[in-house]
């Protein structure tokens, strides 16, 4: 008794086996790679989400477009998976290893920022899933020895170096800065980065006040600042925060010789919500439109990613949905570079990647992260984002002096 | 110097933070209903003075009033047709229908506006005036005051007119106010329309202060809540002294401890006086 049931379970094990190979054999004709990604498509982080969401849309479309990924003399179709974790960065971890292990995806695209990236990092890594942030840009984020993870942003001092050296170095006798930061891992970090920065330029740093996330008046911190002096205000939070702290700054009257925000003005949307306030605000950001690369992958030259982008949305792409569209087309490189989706292979690949793309050079260092960028510095002038380094792309001078 | 300078940020933000609240005190006050739709009530609000502004040039100050009907007819018609079915049931019951309707709303708003932050720019901005050493940015001075007179209406409104005394009757005692001849169903319906009329009302002087967007209406949310609590629940003087507390508490506490603790040091002083006087400040409830 005991061994017909045995060999009927065998038979039904080996009946499914054979049924699955005959499923798979089936679909070959149609091979997909899913890539599964995580996105704040609602809540207070959803107009980032939604950009990262464009970015790798329209990589799959220009992708797919091509009849898919080739690789090993196949070609995959791109399908992305996404969930929406609702700026919960909890859900975010929970809804990665839900679509590595009921999706199963064959590669990940990190949630939104360090924080969360960080976060879902180890679920990746647990999985041996080749994983691509497309908007961390913390060190803590690829310092934790992790083999999976690869980023596109390169470090925060890359952003602030530049900065403090053509502040320091323009002869416009800069020689305070008040910081004003918003309490939370990626405002916070590229403050604490730009206080460095200063400091070992001979500025100094009159003050350095964090805001709490959720605040809605920054009254008392820029009265306090407007006594102060300061020559310098370098601000950071996100769009609504800038917002907010820009058009106070012009109640009380609070006039730096410089102003400095991050990460807001790379946005159209807030040169639109700021108007004439905007004048003169100097950001920096990992990508602009008006740099200039020949890149070898899907998109080649910039502009004719920018193009591509706005026949898509009508829009001028930013530093997010580029870097987002960059991580697909890195991803596409790899694949195609280990001829294979086998993900130990595609790893590999990845860490050896040395090339040339849209959005600049792509070489990711031993932890991760990628290093072969040079992040570009801007100001708005006019109503438009004019880049002022690095010299290679430049389109005007830093201006000093901002409006009322 | 700097204190008075605190003091007079603080009464300009509470003034507003009080027009936020007061709406939110009268439905909880008198319909004993905790309206989760507030915050996106006041971000309509915004959106009918963005709009107003942006393609008619009426300015903020003025759609007020439009904005105040518009949300008044929206609240009436959602008290009469919905949570007038479960007027009489326990609070959470209420809480959950009014939350269920804000998840609509919300994500309504979300579909129709996007998440993009907008402002309105007046072409025409009033800038600031110093006094004495006291900068006065005066956009903000007019809302305030604006939000403090419409307030002041509002409380005329309950004492003075017919339709306040059967509201206020109603809140005392509603069997008693139906024996009366007061039509008890419309009355929350009114009372409903009212909390919106104010509500859409912030939401209009406030498009001239914060970022519009409907990710705000949780913010405004707990605001109303902290400015109940702390100022007592359902009068309408609590929330005023609520709402200019909260501001004052808010900006001298970012000055004295540090901007990140402005939160901290409200929220914390909110559980002092729930322990010790969970009336509130103003410790009366009701509209007598």
């Amino acid at each position: 008794m005991a061994f017909t049931k045995g060999s009927s379970r065998l038979w039904g094990l080996g009946l499914g086996l054979v049924m699955a190979a005959a499923v798979s054999t089936a679909s070959t004709a149609q091979e997909v790679i899913r890539i599964g990604a995580p996105l704040p498509l609602t809540g207070p982080l959803s107009p980032e989400g939604v950009k990262q969401q464009r970015g790798y849309n329209l990589w799959a479309k220009a992708a797919n477009a091509k009849g898919g990924i080739t690789a090993g003399g196949k070609t995959y179709k791109v399908e992305i998976v996404y969930v929406d974790y609702e700026s919960n960065t909890p859900r975010a971890v929970q809804s990665a290893e839900r679509l590595i292990t009921s999706d199963k995806v064959n590669f990940l695209f990190s949630p939104f920022g360090s924080g969360a990236a960080k976060a879902a990092s180890s679920v990746s890594e647990r999985y041996r899933i080749p994983t691509i942030a497309a908007t961390a840009s913390s060190v803590e984020v690829y310092d934790q020895g992790y083999k999976y993870l690869f980023g596109t942003f390169t470090p925060n001092d890359t952003l602030t170096n530049p900065l403090a050296d053509i502040v320091s170095k323009s002869g416009q006798n800069v020689k305070t800065i008040a910081i004003y930061a918003r309490n939370d891992l990626f405002p916070r970090a590229i403050a604490k980065e730009m206080e460095k920065s200063a400091k070992a330029r001979g500025i100094e740093v009159v003050s350095f006040d964090e805001y709490a996330i959720g605040t809605m008046d920054h009254a008392s911190a820029l009265t306090l600042m407007l006594q102060r002096k300061p020559d310098w205000v370098f601000g950071t939070g996100y769009i609504n925060d800038l917002i907010l702290m820009r058009r106070q700054m012009a109640d009380l009257g609070v006039k730096p010789k410089v102003l400095t925000m991050i990460a807001g003005p790379a946005y159209q949307e807030f040169i639109d919500a700021t108007g004439p306030l905007a004048q003169n605000i100097s950001s920096a950001a990992w990508w602009h439109p008006a740099v200039a690369y020949n890149g070898t992958d899907i998109f080649g030259k910039t502009a004719d990613y920018v193009a591509a982008f706005q026949a898509e949305y009508k829009s001028v792409p930013d530093y997010a949905e580029a870097s987002a569209s960059a991580a697909g087309a890195i991803l596409q490189m790899a694949i195609a570079k280990a001829g294979t989706i086998d993900p130990e292979k595609v790893r590999d690949a990845l860490a050896s990647l040395d090339v040339t793309t849209f959005y600049g050079p792509v070489r990711f260092g031993p932890t991760g992260q990628i290093v072969s960028l040079e992040p570009p510095a801007f100001q708005i002038q006019d109503g438009k984002a004019k880049v002022f380094y690095p010299a290679a792309v430049k389109q005007t001078d830093l201006q000093f002096g901002i409006a009322r | 110097m700097i204190y008075l300078q605190i003091l007079v940020n603080g009464l300009v933000l509470g003034g507003l933070y009080a027009c936020i609240a007061v709406g939110f005190s009268l439905v909880w006050g008198v319909l004993n209903v905790i309206n989760i739709l507030h915050g996106t009530f006041v971000v309509l609000g915004s959106y009918i003075a963005y709009f107003a502004y942006v393609r008619l040039g009426i300015h903020p100050y003025f759609s007020i009033a439009l904005a105040g009907a518009v949300l008044f007819a929206v609240g009436y018609a959602i008290q009469a047709g919905l949570i007038n079915r479960v007027i009489g049931a326990p609070v959470l019951t209420t809480l959950v229908l009014t939350f269920g309707l804000d998840l609509i709303l919300n994500n309504a708003t979300l579909v129709a506006f996007s998440a993009d932050y907008r402002t309105v720019q007046l072409a025409h901005p009033l800038g600031s005036k110093v006094v004495g050493g006291i900068v006065l940015p005066l956009d903000r001075v007019v809302a305030m005051l604006l939000a403090l007179a419409l307030t002041g209406l509002l409380y005329l409104v309950l004492v003075r007119s017919r339709i306040g005394r059967a509201i206020v009757a109603v809140r005392m005692d509603a069997e008693a106010a139906a024996l009366m001849g007061v039509n008890v169903k419309r009355v929350y319906a009114i009372t409903f329309g009212l909390g919106a009329l104010m509500a859409g009302a912030a939401g209009s002087l406030l498009s001239l202060i914060f970022p519009i967007s409907p990710l705000a209406s949780t913010e405004y949310l707990s605001l109303a809540f902290v400015v109940c609590v702390l100022g007592g629940l359902g009068s309408i003087l609590g929330a005023m002294v609520g709402g200019l507390a909260l501001g004052i508490i808010q900006s001298f506490g970012a000055l004295l401890i540090g901007p990140q603790h402005g939160l901290t040091v409200s929220f914390g002083l909110l559980i002092l006086l729930l322990i010790f006087r969970p009336t509130g400040l103003m410790g009366k409830r009701g509209y007598e």
